[in-house]
């Protein structure tokens, strides 16, 4: 610390600047516009209960790739994370590389839908907007791409319906939830699940933003913000904060039965990996997975470890496996200029030379 | 602190100029200026806090005092490093004598009764946020219970809840007499529930406030071992090292075995809390004659139940539908081919009579088939054929596409057939989706935007 050029007056410069850079951001703050849900042109498809299938507008001027693409987004979270801001959208990217486009927004549960189980949300739900899809398209299968949950609901769905899914694409997709590093999974391991759910009915997505922003407090309740006082002094950069720290905070309830049967399952008892997943009457085995697969995975994520992601290659059947390691986080494979370059065209390229 | 004090005198035209550049924005006055040193920074904040709420968004409110309060713990920390600073200090002892404060604060705060993480100095305040976000979610998680947080025990903050556990427990033991034993009993162990669920959550903050203690000899100990090149240079890379350290050290609490079972009795006790409380309010609820939570939950229980069957249903039918279509397609065709390139798609339809579609039909022997041959009968063959557009065989797809590629009301039906219910499908107006609405709104309009879309 000898060599350190802390110097009193120094430290007041620093923080005379913070103070105007603080000003400055508060101002711009107030006066930013209302945040918008996503920025790509979408018309809605097909609705039942609370859950929408949107399909963007495909992009002109590009080969559309025959094959149209879902994108099964987790539950826990809202999908507008795919299409956050025009420069930083994975929507707009595969658009733009040729890919049709659908997306299921599974809406905010109410109590009224406690009672919704994975089985209904998957052999449901997703069922029938696989179906309406090939319907449109006169396709037998269509691509898949699950993100987080939703690609654990991709994984389970593929592998009961396999006719119906040409090429699946999973990013950040947990599938041994008992890695040693994965710290939302150690905190559920002693938590009775069965108690929350008879007590609450859904689960509060304000527990859920609990959690997640208590994996690293420091940096997400803290840090964040005395960062972004340098950031939001430029009026330009204010909309976009807005944007991620409403898509942060947004965090659906979760239909009890649902949840339930998801954290006990997959969380609690791994049964991805150590076997014995039944939705209804279906049993679910990875080892059924003959088709090609894109496993995507963040080198820095804190919420599904790399390794959670990379069992997949062992419990499948696939001759065509393909992974695929970001470096970057949860959030930064979606929305970093990094992913926008690298992960979305391989996305693409991979979807184009098996569609 | 003496205005002589270079420091102080520094510090203050910071101060002054923070307040000047908020006040400016303010553009009220109304709140005036801050009186003193001690006090100014809050002040200031609180000031604008005010002044910024009537106008914002509930989102960028919510960012916006999220700004304020790390500004606070951001200036909390460069204060008390300035101070040392000036004082003639070298940086590292600086820092060192600034964390023993902080060290010593949070010691004392350890004899605190039911300490619960209040009274934490500001910089600190980070380290519980965790607990501190979870009272504050717990308490609107149980809204039920709020008079039972008011008895003796219950205010943590005040009193020691392990001194008043023995006497309440006591007393919460005490068997229920009378008439109204049984509610009495409810009561008595809903306090004892959420004593338990207090317990819990005192040994949840005890143990972050002896994490935080450790996260503060861990931050001096990391000062001593870095590297001279790689020394914090600026209040802001010493923020950034102390964030660092701390998340290493509360990653390494929240993946312990003592944090998974700390939280996991916490999770557990309130829940089971909330879970009696709820039952409380169920009898009252029925006590006068109003629908409570149990009965709220059958029905919903029932009507998901029977949600489920009805789309089973639904779409057996639909694939009946198809079948029925694409029987009466397969039928000795050459004449009728021939017939329906010349006759509308009505006339087509009208002249498949039911009885010959369903003796046609090979699926007839199989048990999904019986109710369709009968159906078939039932009805005329053109309602049938028009009750088939390509929209509502789309719940049919399934099915249908396992022996055909393209969905069979496109491919494997006859041309005036297709003609026929391709322009169904396009028509609004159409009797069969009329009927269809009428099933099922929503799907069928939601379908209606995929063939408009198509």
């Amino acid at each position: 610390m000898s060599n350190s050029q802390f110097r009193s007056d120094q430290v007041v410069e620093e923080i005379v600047q913070f103070n105007q850079n603080l000003s400055k951001g508060v101002k711009n703050l107030l006066d930013a516009e209302e945040i918008s849900e996503g920025v790509t042109p979408r018309e809605e498809i097909y609705s039942e209960d609370k859950l929408k299938l949107y399909r963007y507008q495909p992009s002109t001027g590009v080969v559309q790739n025959r094959i149209p693409t879902l994108i099964v987004y987790a539950l826990v979270n809202r999908p507008y994370m795919t299409d956050i801001q025009e420069n930083r959208s994975t929507v707009r990217g595969l658009l733009d590389s040729g890919q049709d486009v659908y997306l299921i927004d599974w809406g905010y549960p109410d109590q009224a839908d406690k009672y919704i189980t994975l089985d209904d949300y998957i052999n449901g739900y997703l069922d029938r907007c696989v179906d309406v899809m090939r319907k449109r398209h006169g396709v037998d299968k269509i691509n898949i791409l699950g993100i987080c949950q939703g690609g654990v609901f991709s994984l389970c769905y593929s592998s009961l319906h396999q006719d119906k899914v040409q090429n699946l694409v999973t990013m950040v997709t947990p599938v041994d939830c008992k890695t040693p590093d994965n710290m939302l999974s150690h905190w559920v391991q002693k938590m009775d699940i069965d108690a929350i759910v008879d007590a609450m009915g859904n689960l509060p997505g304000e527990m859920l933003n609990w959690t997640f922003l208590n994996l690293k407090p420091f940096q997400l309740m803290g840090q964040k913000y005395v960062s972004m006082v340098d950031i939001i002094s430029d009026e330009k950069n204010v909309k976009n904060f807005m944007r991620m720290e409403k898509w942060i905070f947004d965090s659906p309830d979760q239909a009890g039965e649902a949840f339930r049967q998801f954290i006990k399952d997959f969380f609690q008892q791994n049964k991805l990996v150590e076997g014995g997943l039944e939705l209804g009457e279906h049993k679910v085995d990875l080892k059924d997975l003959k088709l090609p697969i894109l496993n995507i995975f963040a080198e820095q994520d804190h919420l599904v470890p790399p390794a959670a992601c990379k069992a997949l290659r062992k419990l499948v059947s696939s001759k065509d496996y393909t992974e695929l390691s970001f470096p970057g986080g949860h959030i930064g494979i979606y929305v970093s200029g990094k992913a926008q370059a690298t992960v979305t065209p391989a996305i693409s390229e991979w979807l184009n030379k098996r569609s | 602190m003496s205005e002589s004090n270079p420091w102080a005198s520094q510090w203050f035209n910071a101060q002054q100029q923070f307040v000047d550049a908020w006040s400016d924005m303010a553009n009220s006055g109304k709140q005036g200026k801050p009186s003193s040193q001690s006090d100014l920074w809050a002040q200031s904040f609180d000031m604008w806090r005010k002044a910024s709420g009537a106008q914002a968004q509930p989102e960028i409110q919510q960012a916006v005092d999220k700004c304020f309060d790390m500004g606070k713990e951001y200036f909390a920390m460069a204060e008390q490093i300035s101070k040392s600073l000036s004082s003639g200090a070298k940086p590292v002892d600086a820092i060192n004598q600034w964390m023993e404060q902080l060290k010593g604060s949070l010691q004392q705060l350890g004899t605190v009764p039911g300490f619960d993480g209040s009274g934490v100095n500001d910089f600190m305040k980070q380290w519980f946020s965790p607990s501190q976000s979870w009272k504050e979610m717990a308490a609107t998680l149980t809204p039920m219970n709020q008079a039972a947080w008011q008895l003796p025990g219950m205010n943590t903050s005040i009193f020691n809840l392990g001194e008043m556990v023995d006497p309440l427990g006591k007393m919460l033991e005490a068997p229920g007499i009378g008439y109204f034993r049984e509610p009495q009993e409810k009561q008595q162990k809903g306090i004892q529930l959420a004593v338990e669920y207090q317990e819990a959550n005192q040994a949840f903050n005890q143990a972050f406030l002896r994490v935080a203690t450790e996260s503060i000899q861990g931050f001096q100990a990391r000062l001593m071992k870095v590297d001279p090149a790689a020394m914090p240079r600026s209040l802001r890379e010493l923020y950034d090292l102390w964030v660092e350290v701390s998340e290493e050290h509360y990653a390494e609490f929240a993946m312990s075995e003592e944090y998974q079972a700390l939280y996991g009795d916490m999770v557990n006790r309130l829940m089971i809390m909330k879970k009696h409380y709820s039952e409380i309010t169920d009898d009252l609820l029925r006590a006068m004659n109003l629908p409570n939570t149990r009965e709220v939950d059958t029905m919903q229980q029932r009507l998901q139940q029977l949600r489920r069957e009805n789309m089973v249903l639904k779409k057996e039918v639909s694939e009946i539908k198809t079948m029925l279509q694409e029987l009466t397609s397969r039928r000795p065709q050459a004449p009728a081919a021939s017939s329906a390139k010349a006759a509308p798609a009505e006339s087509s339809a009208k002249a498949a009579p039911a009885a010959t579609s369903a003796k046609a039909a090979p699926a007839a022997t199989s048990a999904k088939a019986a109710p369709a041959a009968t159906s078939a009968k039932a009805a005329p063959a053109a309602t049938s054929a028009k009750a088939t557009p390509a929209a509502t065989s789309a719940k049919a797809a399934p099915a249908v596409n396992k022996a055909n590629p393209v969905p069979a009301a496109t491919k494997a039906a006859p041309k005036a057939t297709v003609k026929s219910s391709v322009k169904k499908s396009s028509a609004k107006k159409s009797p069969a989706k009329k009927v269809a609405k009428k099933a099922a709104p929503k799907k069928k309009s939601a379908v209606t935007k995929a063939s408009k879309g198509a």
